[in-house]
């Protein structure tokens, strides 16, 4: 584990060095990133210039709604940070044969090509998150109780658990198919569910949507859990929640990973 | 499918345990055929013609330790398959291999901490970054302590000559720059087994030739064994005793660099420098193979006459100097190829003539 971390901080080194290295295109890309971060909070703020609250006696008023928005840029920012940059780069590594590289090396296949890059731009939304959410939880209607604030950290692991099996399988499928260059695309409509309260979900459509995106594809506990937990009172169905996520983000790692596994298997690589 | 020919081999018989052993491996793929034309795509949609291409057809292979191998071939004759299957990276449709005791598809840390592949046309050091940077990365993932990281990496930088290059991004490298560095890199850790994919390929004659003193050198020094697929046969002259050919997924030769000529040639080659072109019925009149190039002629004698035919050639024909020489590798080989190709397809044996 120790010698998993050392390697993953001599990639994240060399990141950043190249990072360094292109300068003006690091700061572009933090610029962008929270540009769009900023638009996006400025819609919520005029969305709630008619309404103060998002589904009438759900809770989520300005201050938790804004919790929750903090916590959706955390956990996709880790995400966007330390997985999706190598998760895109293994289309091209398949289509190329890059690949023959990586499995030669020995260390675990799955660890190599899923943290090999390191997008630090992509933590100045984290950033921003973090901020958001200190601005936000001292004008919460209630203060988070103790046992959430330290439930918390475990349910945002939990969230990137899921959000990275669900990225790993689908860079698994690259190596199935040879090309998959609509990952981002396929990655950000799935993940699109999760920035949203659970409870806009109902109806005759959005009832079936949530139950699917809950107990199928449990995109919607990746934010929703922690952000309930640290900006909602705690209650029963709460922690049948919190449960939920934790088994949830177990279930898929194994399946991510028996997935992933099943697919290398198959890899045929590229012509030379 | 096993290969039903048996190679010509002169490899040299098995003494201890082999470091690579591989038996009837096969490797087949399925491809897609893309048919031409819009409504053709489009029908593809639906219905794709697939048809299944056998890259390796039952291979039988054994190397001992310290051996320096070529193995040459045309373009798709099965080579860098082979180094793919002996690497670990695909799994075979048939047969079975082990390289220093271990399956190679079973990709154990183990056995992958004992090898190296460097492959002529990837690059596996990082694009962006020094190759210091790589260096350093390869010494966390092979586990190598820094005295001995440190020892080695100067070793080889020295040996190559490439000190000066370390601190410069690998994009602003030369193509034989970067071969260089990606040699260091895979040798890092010191590999008991290197496997080579054309490491040559696109060089200049003189990195060749410093690419060719350096492995050379470090192979003899560390008892490595090495497979070399190549095209050239500069790098099998220079590097190697044993050779391999192939075509079409089979081995047709497998032993030494000097026994192919003996072998798969009966004739020498004799060239003539006269005072002036020659009489070209004179010349027919001696009855072997020629090619006249002005005052130039090239004979074709078959070896077992050699010695009885000289003497009456150089009395006849005013000669200011003669060479008798070997039929040149690339003109044996290249023949090999041809008729293996031709034995392919006729489904007849693979063995050259």
């Amino acid at each position: 584990m120790t010698r998993y971390l050392s390697i993953f901080l001599t990639f994240a080194r060399a990141c950043l060095v190249r990072d360094m290295t292109f300068r003006a295109n690091f700061v572009l890309e933090c610029v962008t990133s929270l540009g769009w971060m900023a638009m996006n909070l400025a819609f919520y703020l005029l969305v709630f210039t008619f309404t103060p609250e998002i589904g009438l006696g759900t809770g989520w008023t300005k201050e938790p709604f804004f919790a929750f928005v903090a916590t959706g840029m955390i956990i996709n920012s880790i995400v966007q940070a330390l997985f999706m940059p190598s998760a895109e780069e293994l289309t091209e590594m398949v289509r190329t044969g890059g690949l023959d590289g990586i499995l030669v090396q020995p260390l675990d296949a799955q660890f190599l090509l899923s943290m090999h890059r390191v997008d630090f731009s992509a933590f100045a939304n984290g950033l921003v998150g973090v901020g958001l959410l200190a601005w936000a939880i001292p004008r919460l209607p209630q203060p988070p109780h103790p046992v959430a604030i330290l439930l918390y950290p475990l349910l945002i692991a939990c969230g990137v658990a899921i959000l990275y099996s669900l990225v790993i399988m689908l860079a698994a499928a690259t190596i199935h198919l040879g090309r998959n260059q609509s990952l981002y695309d396929f990655w950000f409509y799935l993940t699109n569910f999760s920035r949203y309260p659970a409870e806009i979900y109902s109806g005759p459509w959005g009832g079936p949507l949530r139950a699917l995106c809950t107990f199928v594809i449990p995109i919607l506990l990746v934010v929703n859990v922690p952000a309930r937990v640290i900006a909602q009172p705690l209650t029963e169905q709460g922690g049948m929640m919190v449960a939920g996520t934790v088994f949830a983000a177990g279930a898929a790692l194994v399946i991510s990973r028996w997935v992933f596994q099943a697919a290398l298997s198959k890899y045929r690589s590229a012509s030379s | 499918m096993h290969n039903s020919s048996q190679p010509r081999t002169d490899a040299p018989s098995a003494a201890g345990e082999p470091v690579i052993e591989v038996r009837g491996l096969a490797k087949e793929y399925r491809v897609f055929d893309k048919p031409e034309g819009l409504m053709a795509s489009v029908t593809g949609l639906f219905n794709r013609k697939s048809r299944v291409v056998e890259a390796l057809r039952g291979v039988d292979l054994r190397v001992e330790k310290g051996e320096f191998v070529a193995m040459l071939g045309p373009n798709g004759a099965g080579k860098t398959t082979f180094l793919k299957l002996l690497s670990g990276i695909i799994t075979p449709t048939r047969g079975s291999a082990t390289v220093l005791g271990s399956v190679p598809w079973e990709r154990t840390d183990d056995f992958r901490r004992r090898f190296a592949l460097v492959m002529g046309q990837r690059n596996q050091l990082w694009w962006d970054l020094p190759a210091a940077e790589s260096f350093r990365l390869h010494k966390e993932i092979y586990r190598i302590d820094t005295p001995r990281f440190e020892r080695t990496r100067d070793e080889l930088v020295d040996l190559l000559d490439v000190r000066k290059l370390l601190l410069r991004p690998v994009r602003d490298l030369s193509l034989g720059e970067r071969m260089k560095l990606e040699l260091v890199a895979a040798l890092l850790h010191e590999p008991e087994v290197l496997f080579l994919d054309e490491p040559t390929i696109g060089l200049d004659v003189v990195a060749q030739h410093s690419l060719h003193r350096f492995l050379a050198h470090v192979q003899a020094e560390r008892q490595m064994t090495v497979i070399l697929t190549t095209h050239y046969m500069k790098d099998v002259a220079a590097l190697c005793k044993r050779l391999v050919v192939v075509t079409e997924g089979r081995i047709l030769y497998d032993g030494s660099l000097e026994q192919i000529v003996d072998r798969f040639t009966s004739h020498k080659i004799v060239t003539l420098d006269l005072d002036a072109p020659p009489d070209r019925a004179a010349i027919d009149r001696l009855g072997f193979p020629c090619e006249i190039r002005g005052p130039q002629v090239i004979l074709r004698i078959d070896r077992t006459r050699i010695a009885d035919v000289l003497p009456g050639i150089l009395r006849g024909q005013g000669v200011r100097d003669v060479s008798v020489e070997d039929v040149p590798l690339e003109e044996i080989v290249a023949e090999m190829f041809r008729s293996g190709s031709t034995a392919g397809t006729d489904g007849a044996t693979g063995a050259p003539r």
